[in-house]
């Protein structure tokens, strides 16, 4: 008989998938960058770009997977990114590590992937419950004890040397964008938009400062104007003041010369008139966001008035939240309660390029509540492993100020898991508890990396710390990251938010799950209508800049 | 006969049909139960869909087969009328297939075949619905929830008891006046991120992925008036290929202003009617959203028009389609009322019924106790309203994949909850209907005088049905013939004593391996979905059977490069 084709030829079914070993390399990838002995990664892109991190996400970010369970792992390492912000690196080994003990699991004691899977959801829901028991909260007010906890993270990341500054640069940072909304109980931490990170190669990595104010890569428009303002009225206006021609379309017949000269005297007059009526509130400091007529230059510079133009729009919402002014659109209806007042107003060239400095002074009753951080290091790629590292350690401020409770780290939060999930599992009835058992010791795979990764006797040590742990009051023990040697976490000040750990966990084991009922891939077909596709185009709808990056890369 | 094409016909066209429709029930069987498992498709561009759904399945594989994709289509509809049981409709079809196949090879025709299918699914379904169902209060929890975890037992739900909760707290919350649950006002949001247990109801309102235009504008408001519109807040423009010619200078600058001015004005005759939060599908210019960060009022564009609906459903008022809507009569221009008051009034009281209420209207960081909240996932929640007819569900997972699984699962088990409600039977699950009505029709085939062929026809319906409880424990690696056969007992027993017996209850517990009682066992599916996968599987079944001609017509266009 002939071949009956039911599916598109070009399709391909995969019965014995290579999940498990795709996630488990994926995790090996990375796993060398965890800990404060981490080494970092140089990738080199096909373009001849070089990115330097040790930064779990921005590593998978770059390097260009095709098996699709190693996708599925790197999208968890993106969706730890955007709810934590940190912890990017543990989720990855966490999930590569629940997968192959579950490998055992399957492939030796034959369990069905379902059983495997519901006892591990039982061993994640104690593991949860455990979590909560292991806190301990701190005063948020406290500046001191939230930069301890700041710096053990920015302990681990390249720029530890200088960890004293990157940690009183995120928390000021974050400090200043806090604000209370009406109806939250929380304060509202929006760093993307309101604290900027602005690179700007050489000087010294000491020179790094949070502005209390703005910064932005701009000059005035016009030489005759002051780049230098004490007390400084602004203005903001997200309009143009040149001549914008109606929505309809028009056709003008000119049939005489002085028709003509009209005209433009008619689009000269209204320029004056909108620039008078900007004149009118008195400002010192005029800044769009779109063009700036000629005729309007040459009329603010008379009046004293510097004017910058052609600002983004987050840029101008930062200036409106620093000084307090109003964004005006119609200039005819701009108020003297719209004008927003700056202690300095400077512009500084810093190498070849100028930058408006928008700053109030310490004593200013009305504090900013933007601001830019200004990064100096000595090259471009410095730069950014700073920023990546500053990026992390705002989060985790932010973390803090929102969920004030602390697990203690080195390894000694995944330790007391994993010793409280064993004692556990005794109790676990059916062939669940081999499952319960095996995800418990995957826990394990955290301290047992970092004692791997400063050159430890990792064997010795992690049997050490278990046999510690099964001690009671001892679940604060850990192993320090430089030395390899047992430590209590609590007496070394090392603590971690809860928020990250807790959610690193949650993401790893899911994910687990996730891969694990796969049984059968099937792959090369077209994409059809339904569902599925609507989401998809739903998404890249409202997808950021930063998704759009991953995706081109995993399809280059 | 001249045909450009080519042609096959008799039984070998029949049985690669049938080959083919079986081929495509191996491919979802795996899937099938509570222990089945997912499958991982691969999309020639590189999208990846992990499903445990059949429907979901089958529309994502480029069925290429004809007879094949007559399966794909009927378990699509299946989805759409039913929600849930698609699985089950292609299994059952390939098995009615395989069998009546091998009758038609036998030398039955295939007439006889088909009529004897058709009698028998009716037999079954008078069967199911007299002998099989249960009845279900819409006060009993219990039962509802476990409805909704049979559904979900073969997903991937982490917990299954939260999620049963939250199907049927969902399903009560939006019970309409006419006493239905239409699925579509629990509109599933889904948000990357946290884990799923995080995963949650709005239990007094709606959440949209939305934002403000500006920053400036209040992100809380309280007694919200909502004025809901379907055209951008944006300058009126005369329709393309109208052309204004201007000869007079200033004429140019009063186009303009004009523009501006209705724009201006017509906003104004939303806050003047009280709204503070106006939501559009289109967008908000800058001076429309100046206007609006003045007054206070928070502006929200590029809404889907979807969830405007949801949003009216709660808040009353009605989405404005045009801006003509907002323009106030002018003395003098014709009017459908008597006097110009008369119409002043109307276009008033017309307008303040255009605008809806809700308690708050806020943007929020999507927040749980245990996490601080994303980075930079913010969502518009309207909370409260005159009406609760729709309440948001927000699924969060690890990853857009999973997420996409666990909504699936969460539609499927709120389809299955909804026609317990509505029609308030089910029947116990486990390979239990089907096993009972195998048995009935093996029982009963022969107690009236039909033509003895049908009468074999109606014999392998039987024998077909049995390839569920079959696949069910083929999936948990337990013996099928062994426990089939325990099953089959039972049924026996419950159809020869008098009256109604527990035996009638028995399904598989694919867990342990055993016959239980899956009715006290909480394994529960809705009898509409039973009978309705049944009939369309037998549909089927019968359009691929009475293929006996395949022509496969060539394209001219090809022909002619060919020669």
């Amino acid at each position: 008989m002939e071949n009956v084709i039911v599916l598109n030829s070009s399709a391909m079914r995969q019965k014995n998938n290579g999940n498990i070993q795709a996630a488990k390399a994926v995790a090996d990838v990375i796993r060398t960058t965890l800990g404060p002995s981490a080494a970092l990664k140089m990738i080199l892109d096909p373009m001849g770009g070089i990115v330097m991190t040790n930064d779990g996400n921005a590593i998978l970010r770059e390097i260009d997977v095709s098996h699709p369970a190693a996708k599925l792992m790197l999208e968890i390492s993106r969706s730890q990114d955007d709810s934590a912000g940190d912890g990017t690196t543990a989720v990855i080994i966490l999930a590569g590590e629940a997968l192959a003990v579950s490998r055992r699991l399957l492939e030796v004691d034959h369990l069905h992937p379902t059983i495997v899977i519901s006892g591990y959801y039982k061993a994640l829901e104690e593991a949860v419950a455990h979590t909560k028991t292991l806190t301990k909260t701190i005063d948020t007010n406290d500046d001191d004890e939230i930069r301890t906890v700041i710096k053990s993270t920015v302990g681990t990341k390249f720029v530890k040397s200088w960890s004293d500054l990157v940690c009183n640069l995120a928390l000021k940072a974050v400090r200043t964008v806090a604000v209370t909304k009406e109806g939250q109980a929380t304060p509202e931490i929006d760093i993307k938009r309101y604290a900027k990170v602005e690179k700007i190669p050489g000087g010294a990595v000491e020179d790094c400062q949070v502005l209390n104010g703005v910064m932005i890569n701009k000059d005035v428009v016009h030489a005759g104007m002051d780049r230098f303002k004490r007390d400084a009225r602004v203005v903001l206006l997200d309009s143009s003041f040149e001549y914008k021609k109606a929505e309809s379309t028009l056709e003008i017949d000119v049939s005489k010369g002085e028709d003509y000269t009209k005209f433009l005297k008619l689009e000269r007059e209204w320029v004056q008139k909108q620039c008078s009526a900007i004149l009118a509130v008195n400002p010192s400091v005029v800044i769009t966001e779109k063009g700036l007529d000629d005729e309007a230059q040459e009329i603010f510079a008379r009046h004293g008035v510097s004017c910058i133009r052609r600002l983004r729009k987050t840029d101008l919402h930062r200036v409106a939240r620093v000084t307090g002014a109003t964004v005006v659109h119609r200039m005819e209806d701009i108020k003297a309660s719209d004008v927003g007042t700056a202690s300095t107003f400077e512009i500084k060239k810093i190498g070849d390029e100028y930058f408006t400095f928008i700053t109030q002074d310490e004593d200013v009753p009305v504090q900013p509540k933007a601001c830019s951080i200004l990064l100096r290091g000595a090259s471009k790629d410095v730069l950014n492993e700073i920023e990546r590292n500053l990026a992390d350690a705002m989060n985790v401020a932010r973390n803090i100020i929102i969920d004030p409770r602390l697990l203690p780290g080195g390894g000694a939060y995944e330790m007391a898991l994993a010793t409280h999930l064993a004692k556990c599992s005794q109790k676990i009835t059916g062939l669940e508890q081999k499952a319960y058992a095996a995800l418990a010791s995957s826990f394990e795979v955290i301290p047992r990396t970092l004692a791997q990764n400063c050159g430890a006797e990792v064997i010795r040590v992690v049997t050490e710390l278990r046999s510690m742990h099964n001690k009671p009051g001892m679940e604060t023990w850990g192993v320090d990251g430089y030395t390899g040697k047992l430590q209590d976490m609590a007496a070394a000040n090392i603590w971690d938010p809860m928020s990250v750990r807790l959610q690193c966990v949650k993401t790893a084991v899911e994910n687990a799950t996730h891969l694990l009922r796969i049984d059968d891939v099937i792959s090369g077909t077209t994409p059809s209508a339904g569902r599925g596709q609507r989401a998809a185009q739903e998404q890249a709808a409202g997808m950021d800049t930063q998704g759009m990056d991953v995706r081109g890369m995993n399809t280059l | 006969m001249f045909l450009q094409g080519e042609r096959t016909f008799g039984q070998s066209v029949r049985t690669q049909n049938v080959n083919a429709a079986v081929s495509l029930g191996s491919i979802v069987s795996t899937s099938f139960g509570p222990l089945g498992l997912d499958k991982m498709i691969v999309s020639t561009v590189g999208d990846i869909t992990v499903t445990n759904d059949g429907a979901t399945i089958l529309s994502r594989i480029d069925v290429q087969h004809p007879a094949a994709r007559v399966l794909v289509q009927l378990s699509r509809l299946q989805d759409m009328e039913v929600g849930d049981g698609t699985t089950t409709v292609v299994i059952l079809a390939s098995e009615l297939l395989k069998l009546g196949n091998n009758l038609i090879e036998a030398g039955i025709h295939p007439t006889n075949v088909m009529s004897g299918y058709r009698r028998a699914v009716a037999k079954a379904t008078k069967f199911l619905e007299e002998n099989m169902s249960h009845q279900v209060s819409i006060e009993d929890t219990e039962v509802l929830m476990n409805v909704a975890r049979t559904s979900m037992s073969s997903k991937n739900i982490s917990n299954p008891d939260y999620f049963s909760r939250l199907v049927v707290d969902s399903l009560r919350a939006i019970k309409n006046s006419s006493g239905k649950f239409p699925v579509e006002n629990v509109p599933i949001l889904k948000a990357v991120g946290g884990s799923s247990n995080e995963s949650q109801l709005i239990e007094d309102g709606i959440a949209i992925p939305c934002m403000m235009v500006s920053p400036q504008m209040p992100s809380y408001i309280k007694d919200a008036k909502i004025a809901i519109l379907d055209f951008a807040l944006k300058p009126q423009r005369m329709a393309t290929g109208v052309q204004i010619q201007v000869t007079d200078p200033d004429k140019l600058r009063q186009i303009k202003e004009q523009e501006e001015s209705m724009l201006l004005a017509r906003t104004k005759v939303l806050t003047d009617a009280g709204a503070n939060v106006i939501l559009t599908t289109g967008g908000i210019d800058g001076t429309a959203a100046a206007f609006l960060v003045e007054n206070g009022v928070m502006g929200v564009q590029h809404c889907d028009k979807r969830d405007l609906r949801h949003i009216i459903k709660n808040t009353g008022g009605k989405i404005l389609l045009s801006f003509a809507d907002l323009d106030a009569p002018v003395e003098g221009d014709e009017y459908e009322a008597d006097t110009f008051e008369e119409a002043l009034e109307d276009y008033k009281t017309n307008l303040a019924g255009s605008i809806g209420s809700a308690d708050t209207v806020s943007e929020e960081l999507l927040k749980t106790t245990d996490t601080v909240g994303d980075l930079n996932q913010k969502l518009l929640f309207i909370r409260g309203g005159p009406t609760s007819a729709v309440r948001s569900i927000i699924l969060r997972g690890s990853s857009e994949e999973h997420i996409d699984e666990t909504e699936r699962s969460v539609h499927d088990a709120l389809c299955a909850v909804k026609r317990v409600l509505e029609s308030s039977e089910f029947v116990p699950g486990g390979g239990c209907a089907e096993t009972a009505v195998s048995v009935f029709l093996e029982r009963k085939s022969v107690d009236k005088v039909i033509d003895p062929r049908e009468q074999l026809a109606l014999d392998a319906f039987g024998k077909a049905m049995l390839v569920i409880p079959k696949i069910l424990a083929k999936n948990a690696a337990k013996d099928a013939t062994e426990l089939v056969a325990g099953l089959r007992a039972k049924h026996i027993a419950a159809q020869k004593a008098e009256g109604v017996t527990d035996d009638r209850d028995f399904g598989l517990d694919l867990v342990e391996g055993v016959v239980r009682n899956n009715f006290k066992a909480g394994v529960l599916e809705p009898l509409m979905s039973k009978i309705k996968s049944l009939n369309y599987a037998t549909e089927a079944a019968i359009t691929v059977l009475r293929i006996d001609d395949v022509t496969r017509l060539e394209n001219p266009e090809q022909q002619q490069a060919q020669q």
